[in-house]
């Protein structure tokens, strides 16, 4: 549980995708977003399915890791289709079974939904299979830092990221750390009535957020001590470069997204 | 009022930022919290906590935070999940809701910290959780899923109504959870001792 916890979703790897900027990647992601809700033709769909695969192909990514990530979503792009194969009455009928009947109009509109998620979601696990958490918090700071004209906190937000992801490993090791010394105190979170569970709860919980409550004094002190003013400006340990490969990129999936208004019936 | 100063605000919301991972996924880290068959989130718990403990600003704050990590790739939402996809997950509005929730419970105890107090404004995130969650999820069958006519407006009302009364027990352990923890860390007359645990 803690290996896949701490690493996220991503997967480390040497990959085009993988060494792509990520400011590049998620701009290019929120124009493939648009792309897909613009589609409502095959030949759309046909294109941005080949987009797609190109896309996976360059990230080196094992099939495995995208089924995984898709797994939770199949469920409901299957509900999602039999809820228009079975409602939208329109067009001759294809199949009935007893009371069901599946009409032409549905079963397509259907599809075309099914294929809608499915894409979305291949596109956005591929963007966080190949990004790491901390690049893409660097790539929201710097596409959110023109709103600090209207006094919005960018750099506060991106900084307030990193802590929490940074902790995330530790609070969780801690919190097993409690679990497991309060079941040796004789705390039983599985029997008794609900007042019983919720006590031996308080005994979880009073320890994580005093210690949390420490932790967090402590690296306050730290960084007011030496000098941190959240106004200033700073220099970064991990940069983020533009390459040419990154603006190729980003004109190709302008042009496809152009294509694909195009393409619209 | 807990928080010292501006930087100290920011790193405790971040904190509780990183233990609403903690509350979406107690279960799996204690599979047996399983009340009635049904697997507890401690989301309203954290969240209630983030609102009481750091004041409406960085209590909201803290699950902006928690949002946007999430969307970063960070497994810290329900089951592990996160990544941007997230958004599109008819229950994302969930996840926002709790921005309202820590936001409410900040504004209503400011000044009054009674379990009366506490409880009313617990509930009132939970009906703001509903209200948002409910209507994003129509929004996103709408919009994304595309969904045909006959799903109507109430469907998804009488959808949600199915786990309300749980999430009203939910919101009361939730007031009591962390008036517990909060009068165990700062009140001056002692707790009595908790049952099989240290405090």
């Amino acid at each position: 549980m803690f290996e896949h916890v701490i690493i996220g979703q991503y997967l480390p790897g040497r990959s085009i995708l993988h060494r792509m900027d990520a400011r590049a990647k998620l701009a290019s992601v929120f124009f493939l977003i648009a792309a897909i809700f613009l589609t409502n033709s095959w030949t759309g769909y046909a294109v941005l399915g080949g987009a797609a695969a190109v896309i996976y192909l360059s990230s080196g990514v094992p099939f495995r890791y995208i089924r995984k990530g898709m797994a939770p979503i199949f469920l409901l792009v299957l509900f999602t289709f039999f809820i228009h194969a079975l409602f939208t009455r329109e067009g001759d009928v294809l199949l009935s079974l007893g009371a069901f009947q599946f009409y032409e109009d549905g079963v397509i509109q259907g599809l075309f939904i099914a294929l809608r998620l499915l894409l979305l979601v291949f596109l956005t696990s591929l963007l966080t299979l190949t990004t790491s958490p901390i690049e893409l918090t660097d790539a929201m700071e710097q596409f959110l830092s023109p709103l600090n004209r209207f006094r919005f906190p960018a750099h506060d937000v991106a900084m307030m990221m990193s802590i929490a992801i940074r902790f995330i490993p530790t609070l969780m090791q801690e919190t097993e750390k409690i679990i497991k010394a309060q079941t040796a105190r004789g705390a039983d979170f599985s029997k008794g009535s609900l007042k019983d569970r919720a006590q031996a709860f308080v005994a979880l919980l009073v320890p994580l957020f005093v210690r949390s409550f420490k932790r967090a004094e402590d690296l306050a002190y730290a960084m007011e001590a030496r000098g941190y003013n959240s106004g200033a400006e700073r220099t970064k340990l991990r940069q983020l470069i533009w390459k040419t490969r990154d603006t190729a990129a980003c004109v190709l999936i302008v042009v496809l997204v152009a294509a694909l208004f195009l393409l619209r019936e | 009022m807990i928080v010292r100063s501006h930087l100290h605000g920011m790193i405790l919301a971040s904190f509780f930022a990183a233990m609403m991972m903690i509350g979406a996924n107690i279960t799996s880290m204690v599979p047996f919290l399983v009340i009635g068959g049904v697997p507890i989130t401690l989301q309203t718990a954290v969240s209630v906590a983030a609102g009481l403990f750091l004041g409406k600003k960085y209590g909201a704050l803290a699950i902006v935070i928690y949002v946007l990590i999430g969307l970063a790739g960070m497994p810290v939402f329900a089951q592990w999940s996160g990544g941007i996809g997230t958004i599109f997950s008819p229950t994302f509005g969930f996840i926002l809701s709790y921005i309202a929730t820590a936001y409410i419970v900040g504004r209503l105890t400011e000044h009054n910290r009674t379990f009366k107090r506490l409880a009313a404004a617990a509930l009132l995130g939970t009906a703001v959780n509903y209200i948002i969650g409910t209507n994003w999820m129509y929004m996103a069958y709408m919009l994304w899923f595309a969904a045909p006519d006959a799903f109507s407006y109430w469907m998804a009302w009488a959808w949600m109504m199915v786990p309300l009364p749980k999430d009203i027990v939910l919101a009361f352990l939730a007031a009591w959870f962390s008036l517990r923890v909060y009068h165990a860390m700062y009140a001056k007359k002692r707790m009595p001792s908790t049952k099989g645990g240290i405090a």
